[in-house]
């Protein structure tokens, strides 16, 4: 297996949205993931939220990261700093699309404030820290983190539709169906496995 | 006053169970429960964190402006989140190690922000700690029954020690991501259904001669 | 400089230097001026900063709805009515609310940013209810057992209610009494004073709220209030009220007469009021109600004893107050134009007065009451 620092970004780009994808097999961000994937509009402008925010968080705190925490010697501390990071990219994206594309507003720009506290956002720009990635690295790792994300959610709307008009027994209804169908969706992901190993 | 304690215990750890009734929070501990051990780490870290930050937050509540409420929300939880991974790195490094980036991912779980909300923002210091107790408690309670399937029929194993027989063929599914779905799907199955006869108990039932 | 200062300096430094970023771009970017949130048709207007959305900007004016995220979306709690126009549905929001519920105009608060005037509809109980710090005013003796309290607001120092709400008085612990008790007391002060509240408390032997106003109380004491409740209040209909109350019943008729008299709200509306008692030594506020309807034309008022002493000289109406109701609404309240009841007082009066009014053809769903538990 490659060290995770000398794989080429490209690869790691598909690898992270396929193989192991970071909801799938890292099980991240599924609360909102299994409110919001009732909808396919509403899956379409969070994913592609969340694989915006993950991309431009991971080569933020990247930078933060590497000229500010480690030269400090505050690694101790990069929880915080890096929440503080999103949180803020959060609420300056929002601001900027609210403030000058209402269009791109009402299909991007209201599903950001859902993504402030996404464990998926801050779970990559961990797994981009503790794997030491080079910048190219992590911001392939952090779009194809989100496009993972942005894929499963879509997926997941499709079949849910399908659902809707099928007989499900009564407690399972819901959140347990979902479960479940999340669950297949996992392991039909296990079918990428082979095909390059990352983790 | 210990009634109203003990109700706080009851609605965290059973009928406002964080998983049973809203499956919140499963995010950053659903990855580590094919192994009892770090299970058991991690949601205690998440009990400890929960506890203390709704503590904190109930103290704090009168002098946070509203507007910077959530931030600091998050940075009080962050706090207690890296007490929990110093903590471990000091004195469990084997298991800092293995759960690697999901200690940290204490701080986004569902479950303390929503305590903070949905709880401490309203309610006094002592009584928002055990509301964070009892959520964490009950949360501990169901991840580490799926963690024992988990690891049971995945490795043979409990804690790392081997309880199986010796012809015992694991489940390599169980230790994959797919079978922690398909386990919390039937929790909330379990769970639903005990909701759908309790409805169905308290509605009134109808007269012999009504039927008639 | 010590190593262990370095993190925090660090931490808080970079900290404020995003915060001054974001500060700069919200106040260049996000800039709508001063908007007006009125609530549930205009019984409270507030003036608000836009930009934010609706949830975060009730709860910086201490207004808390439902909310179990946080404001992220993600429970569909913090539903709420939404009668301007703020633009169409929000993906974020129509994973949460059926069509039904579009119907009705129900948006999710914590999705809706308030950018102009806004109107909005949310239970009263959520604005309103406060807990108040409140010391013991003037109490008088208004009959052997009934007393009238007033309370001085201290914390908040004012309340905003309907006449016909009720209040939660806390009492505090006294003598054996170990545990603080809360009873419900109807207001009979107006919403025009909103400084003082007035209760009307009679005692009741061995109840340990009444017990400790009648027997305990001093003034100056400090209690806590919790309020406003309850839905008994004056609907605005053409009807004729018909009120009836005996005891300390009277105090949200005292309330609701003397908010309609000060503001003559409710024009055209004409009222009668039977007040029921035992002898004159359970009669009270008998001169200011005659001076009201003497002065005021519509109000018209009917005070009975069942049990008259010969030697008290009474000469109202005499008879249980359920006969002189029926009698009254049989001969001299016309049925020709609608009525509707309204009653407080003890549970067997009121199911009483309920049988005389349907009896005499007022439609029970135009009746109202507030029954003493």
């Amino acid at each position: 297996m490659p060290a995770f620092s000398d794989i080429n970004p490209i690869v790691l780009f598909f690898a992270s949205i396929l193989t192991s994808n970071i909801l799938l097999s890292n099980f991240l961000g599924t609360c909102s993931f299994i409110a919001i994937s009732k909808e396919w509009k509403s899956s379409f402008g969070l994913g592609l939220a969340v694989t915006l925010v993950i991309g431009i968080c991971c080569a933020i705190c990247w930078t933060v990261l590497q000229y500010l925490v480690i030269p400090l010697g505050i690694e101790y501390l990069s929880f915080i700093i890096f929440i503080i990071v999103i949180a803020a990219v959060v609420q300056m994206l929002e601001m900027v699309i609210d403030r000058y594309s209402p269009s791109l507003y009402l299909s991007l720009g209201i599903f950001l404030p859902l993504i402030t506290v996404n464990c998926a956002v801050l779970g990559a720009v961990l797994f981009m820290q503790i794997r030491n990635y080079g910048f190219l690295q992590a911001v392939a790792f952090g779009f194809g983190a989100g496009a993972g994300w942005w894929l499963a959610i879509m997926l997941l709307a499709a079949i849910r539709k399908r659902i809707e008009n099928n007989p499900v027994p009564a407690g399972l209804k819901g959140t347990g169906i979902t479960l479940i169908v999340i669950g297949f969706m996992a392991m039909a992901f296990i079918g990428f496995s082979g095909m390059i190993a990352v983790q | 006053m210990s009634g109203k304690y003990s109700t706080i215990i009851r609605d965290g750890l059973w009928s406002n169970n964080p998983i049973l009734f809203q499956v919140l929070g499963i995010c950053s501990t659903l990855a580590v429960t094919n192994s009892l051990r770090n299970t058991f780490i991690m949601t205690m870290g998440v009990t400890f964190s929960t506890a203390f930050a709704s503590w904190n937050l109930s103290l704090m509540k009168d002098f946070i402006p509203r507007k910077v409420r959530m931030i600091m929300q998050v940075l009080v939880i962050s706090f207690y989140v890296i007490i929990v991974d110093i903590i471990l790195r000091a004195y469990l490094p084997e298991a800092s190690k293995q759960l690697g980036p999901y200690v940290g991912l204490i701080i986004t779980n569902c479950i303390l922000m929503g305590r903070a909300e949905a709880f401490a923002a309203a309610n006094k210091p002592v009584a928002s700690f055990i509301d964070g107790l009892a959520n964490g408690l009950g949360y501990t309670a169901i991840l580490v029954g799926i963690a024992v399937v988990r690891e049971l029929l995945g490795f043979g194993t409990l804690l790392g020690l081997r309880v199986a027989p010796a012809n015992f063929v694991p489940m390599t599914i169980m230790i994959m991501p797919p079978s922690a779905f398909f386990l919390v799907a039937l929790v909330a199955w379990w769970a639903k259904s005990l909701g759908i006869r309790k409805a169905a108990w308290k509605q009134p039932r109808q007269a012999p001669s009504a039927a008639r | 400089m010590h190593p262990i200062l370095v993190g925090p300096l660090a931490t808080a430094g970079f900290s404020a230097f995003l915060a001054l970023v974001i500060s700069l771009l919200d106040g260049k970017l996000n800039d709508y001026g001063t908007v007006n949130v009125t609530i549930n048709g205009g019984k409270k207007k507030l003036p608000v900063r836009g930009g934010s959305p609706l949830l975060g900007t009730l709860a910086g004016e201490e207004i808390f709805l439902p909310s179990a995220c946080g404001g992220r979306g993600s429970c569909g709690a913090c539903k709420c009515v939404v009668t301007s126009d703020v633009g169409p549905y929000l993906p974020t929001e129509t994973p949460y609310i059926s069509a039904e519920e579009v119907s009705r105009k129900i948006r999710l608060a914590c999705q809706i940013k308030v950018k102009k005037d806004i109107e909005i509809e949310i239970p009263e109980s959520l604005f309103s209810i406060k807990r108040f710090e409140a010391s013991v005013g003037r109490v008088r003796d208004l009959t052997y057992d009934i007393k009238e309290v007033r309370f001085d607001l201290r914390n908040p120092s004012s309340i905003d209610f309907m006449p016909g709400q009720y209040v939660q008085l806390a009492v505090p612990k006294y003598g054996d009494i170990t545990e603080s008790v809360q009873r419900a007391y109807s207001m009979s002060s107006v919403p025009g004073d909103p400084g003082n509240v007035e209760l009307l408390v009679r005692l009741v032997p061995g109840g340990i709220a009444t017990t400790w106003v009648h027997k305990f109380m001093k003034t100056g004491d400090v209690v806590q209030l919790i309020g406003p409740f309850g839905d008994f209040q004056v609907h605005d209909t053409p009807s004729t009220m018909v009120c009836v109350a005996g005891g300390s019943g009277m105090a949200p008729f005292k309330s609701m007469f003397n908010d309609m008299r000060a503001r003559d709200s409710f024009p055209g509306k004409e009222i009668w009021f039977f007040f029921g008692a035992r002898s004159t030594r359970d009669m009270f506020y008998l001169d200011e109600l005659r001076k009201l309807e003497k002065e005021w034309p519509r109000f018209h008022f009917v005070p009975a004893l069942s049990e008259p002493k010969p030697e008290e000289g009474w000469n109202g109406e005499i008879g249980l107050i359920t006969n002189v109701l029926d009698s009254h609404l049989s001969a001299k309240i016309s049925a020709g134009k609608p009525r509707e009841g309204y009653l407080c007082g003890s549970p067997g009066m009121i199911d009483a007065c309920i049988k005389v009014m349907t009896k005499n053809g007022i439609d029970p769903r135009d009746i109202f009451y507030d029954k003493f538990a």
